[in-house]
């Protein structure tokens, strides 16, 4: 082979390796195929604190080293909600809501995308919190927390591939919806 | 359990063929695929250099319409833009090429784990590292690697909140998100260095950035790839919007569509699985116990404290001690220092043997006066014709001779090593008569010991310590690079220098001839 071949020949496969560096590179993809739409629940509930207190017996205070005698012991959680949703009379989600970490003691979170069809859909909502009434009388912790009921009952727009966020607006104290951004 | 060998002999073989052609076609001091590790550091340079310029223009506060402000400054930013990306891409081939020649060639168990693993950290660091810089721009890409990234990470269960609430559009993204992706960004690299310390850190004279041509060569090619073909910018991120076909840089979004197919769970389940299995790979191609090749031993006795082994290791696994006193109480006063060889760093590559003027340091059955033994056997069972050429060739490179006990009419004698090679031994076959001595070694870079070639060079031809004796005849002597799937280079090597012995042979007929003609007519003149 000449040194001009061999030279042109390099210079063929470098600029190969650069063409296929710059197609892997800008290789394009649809990360979502489906033309639907979407409608997506996104809000944190503060949910109401309860703490579920007893006292231990003499013999387990007795099994106890010295230092971790404590005659009370107290569980803090949070009360989880229940979330309903009908989309046009179908029930689409029902599913309980309880608080985040191992000790469900953090506040809940919502989060779901539900799949529609483009068009007008009625959209009805039921967030509710459960098992308050024979817990709260323990002992509520009062402060900050997400109204016991949440609901929403409209009508939605639907557009292909567009997103609809049903979130809650902490000062009106409801469920609001969204199609941009807030500034 | 080690892997089947065919796992790693199929690629090896491609990889030589690979090796061949960009020999053919950049000689072997530009061949690409022998200094990928070195092209990743040249990068990772380039990335620094590029990447200092785009933060002064990055902003937290808007990150698109700031990548969209550096695209469009024609003169520049475009170019220095496309520079970064590109650069960044060509380092994950190069680092893909740099492992699996070493995965092929059986260089990461043993002493290399600690090289391989570490190199395996910094390719995850160098993931990291692009992932928060394509998440950085906040495009179409960006907003797809977060919100995915997200759902992984909410499954650690680390987090106080889920992440992916920052991606739902209830609020703007905030730019704490935006600061700490730049501020990892930055900060990684300097991980990288320290990774890369560590990576190199059992090597002597680690070879970290190529020779100055390749450099170059790289260096504008890539400029060129960027002036010419721009990086582009997709459309912006919309949280409100199901993301649509947009351009993916494959080398740092190759889970993306797995992440989205598969659970948070799976996907987890997957990266663990493929990482766990990358970073056994020395215990799983390590060789079973008695198929290792031992480490080098040293002959107190023999050692003269002359430190040339100690110079010429590769992997730095020899120190040279104080001479301790032997079982009979005495000191040995030969010389104040020992060479001592530390197992857990030698890789039995036999360099040090070749180095060892009194032949006192070796592996077991690799040394000098093993070497000579090994000759001596090979000459008394093989017998080859007075004059003939003899080929001595690397097991593991040299076009593959080694797999005949011929090649071209010329006998062949197999070394492990080119740098393992004492010059005795070549001494020794030229004075039992061959014609010559043919020296295939793998191309320097290329060598699985890294410095053989380059020490048995020095050793032939310049004198360098446990050098062939200044009484061999140099034109008998030729030394030549070949890589495995070279056999042809070896040939045409071969048959010049067959031609040049015979040439030599000729001339030095003649030379007796004429010499002893002309002393009888003078003697014959004289006496009349």
């Amino acid at each position: 082979m000449s040194r001009a071949t061999r030279v042109a020949l390099g210079a063929l496969v470098s600029l190969a390796v650069l063409g296929g560096l710059r197609t892997t590179s800008y290789l394009p993809y649809t990360a979502a195929r489906d033309t639907a739409a979407v409608v997506r629940l996104a809000w944190r509930a503060r949910g109401e604190r309860v703490n579920q207190c007893r006292t231990r017996s003499a013999d387990e205070l007795a099994r106890l080293p010295v230092h971790m005698r404590q005659a009370q012991v107290c569980e803090r959680r949070l009360l989880p909600y229940r979330l309903v949703v009908d989309l046009d009379d179908r029930e689409v989600a029902n599913r309980e809501v309880r608080g985040a970490g191992a000790r469900e003691d953090r506040p809940l979170f919502v989060f779901e995308d539900i799949r529609a069809g483009q068009g007008r859909h009625r959209l009805v909502i039921h967030f509710t919190r459960e098992g308050g009434d024979s817990l709260s009388a323990q002992a509520p912790i009062q402060g900050l927390s997400t109204p016991p009921r949440l609901a929403l009952d409209t009508v939605v727009a639907l557009y292909p591939r567009r997103i609809i966020l049903v979130t809650y607006d902490e000062e009106r104290e409801q469920l609001v919806l969204r199609d941009r951004s807030p500034l | 359990m080690p892997l089947p060998p065919r796992l790693t002999s199929l690629p090896r073989r491609a990889l030589a063929r690979a090796d061949a052609l960009m020999n053919r076609l950049y000689g072997w001091r530009g061949n690409p695929l022998y200094h990928s590790g070195a092209i990743v550091v040249a990068l990772f340079a380039i990335l620094l250099a590029t990447g200092l310029y785009l933060v002064f223009f990055y902003r937290i506060g808007s990150p698109y319409p700031s990548v969209a402000r550096i695209t469009e400054q024609a003169w520049l930013g475009r170019w220095i833009r496309g520079l970064h990306r590109y650069a960044s891409d060509a380092a994950v081939v190069a680092v893909a090429v740099h492992a699996l020649r070493m995965f092929v060639q059986g260089r990461s168990w043993g002493p290399r784990t600690l090289a391989w693993v570490s190199g395996l950290v910094l390719l995850f660091v160098t993931f990291v590292c692009g992932w928060t810089g394509l998440v950085m721009v906040w495009d179409l890409q960006g907003q797809v690697l977060a919100q995915a990234g997200a759902r992984l990470f909410d499954l650690v269960p680390i987090f106080s909140e889920p992440i992916s609430r920052a991606f739902t559009g209830e609020h703007p993204v905030p730019s704490a998100f935006f600061f700490l992706n730049l501020f990892a960004h930055l900060a990684l690299p300097i991980g990288l260095g320290i990774g890369l310390w560590i990576h190199v850190s059992r090597l002597a004279r680690p070879g970290l950035l190529p020779p100055r041509r390749l450099l170059w060569g790289v260096i504008g090619s890539l400029l060129l790839l960027s002036v010419v073909w721009p990086a582009s910018l997709p459309p912006a991120a919309d949280l409100f919007a199901l993301p649509g076909a947009a351009p993916y840089d494959w080398f740092y979004a190759f889970w993306v569509p797995a992440a989205g197919t598969l659970s948070p769970g799976a996907t987890w389940a997957l990266l663990l699985g493929v990482a766990a299995l990358v970073v056994a790979i020395p215990w799983l191609t390590r060789p079973a116990q008695e198929r290792r090749p031992p480490p080098s031993h040293v002959d107190e006795q023999l050692c003269t404290g002359c430190e040339q082994c100690y110079a010429d290791c590769p992997y730095e696994a020899i120190a040279m001690v104080a001479r301790t006193a032997d079982p009979s109480g005495q000191v040995q006063r030969r010389s104040e220092l020992v060479a001592l060889v530390d197992p857990g760093l030698c890789v039995s590559c036999g360099i040090c043997a070749g180095s060892c003027a009194p032949m006192g340091v070796g592996p077991p059955g690799r040394t000098g006066r093993a070497q000579l033994g090994t000759a001596r056997e090979w000459l008394a069972t093989r017998r080859p014709q007075s004059g003939a050429i003899v080929v001595v060739a690397c097991e593991r490179g040299a076009g593959g001779v080694t797999r005949a006990p011929t090649f071209d009419g010329a006998v062949v004698y197999p070394v492990s090593c080119g740098g393992n090679l004492h010059t005795s031994v070549v001494e020794y076959l030229l004075r039992r008569g061959a014609g010559g001595v043919l020296i295939v070694s793998c191309p320097p870079r290329d060598c699985l010991n890294r410095e053989g070639p380059r020490w048995l060079e020095q050793r032939l031809f310049h004198d360098r310590e446990a050098e062939l004796r200044e009484r061999v005849d140099r034109r008998r002597v030729r030394l030549a690079y070949a890589g495995e799937a070279e056999p042809g280079l070896v040939r045409s090597q071969l048959a010049a220098f067959t031609a040049e012995i015979a040439a030599l042979e000729a001339a030095q007929a003649e030379e007796v001839v004429d010499l002893e003609r002309l002393c009888e007519v003078v003697a014959v003149g004289g006496k009349s």
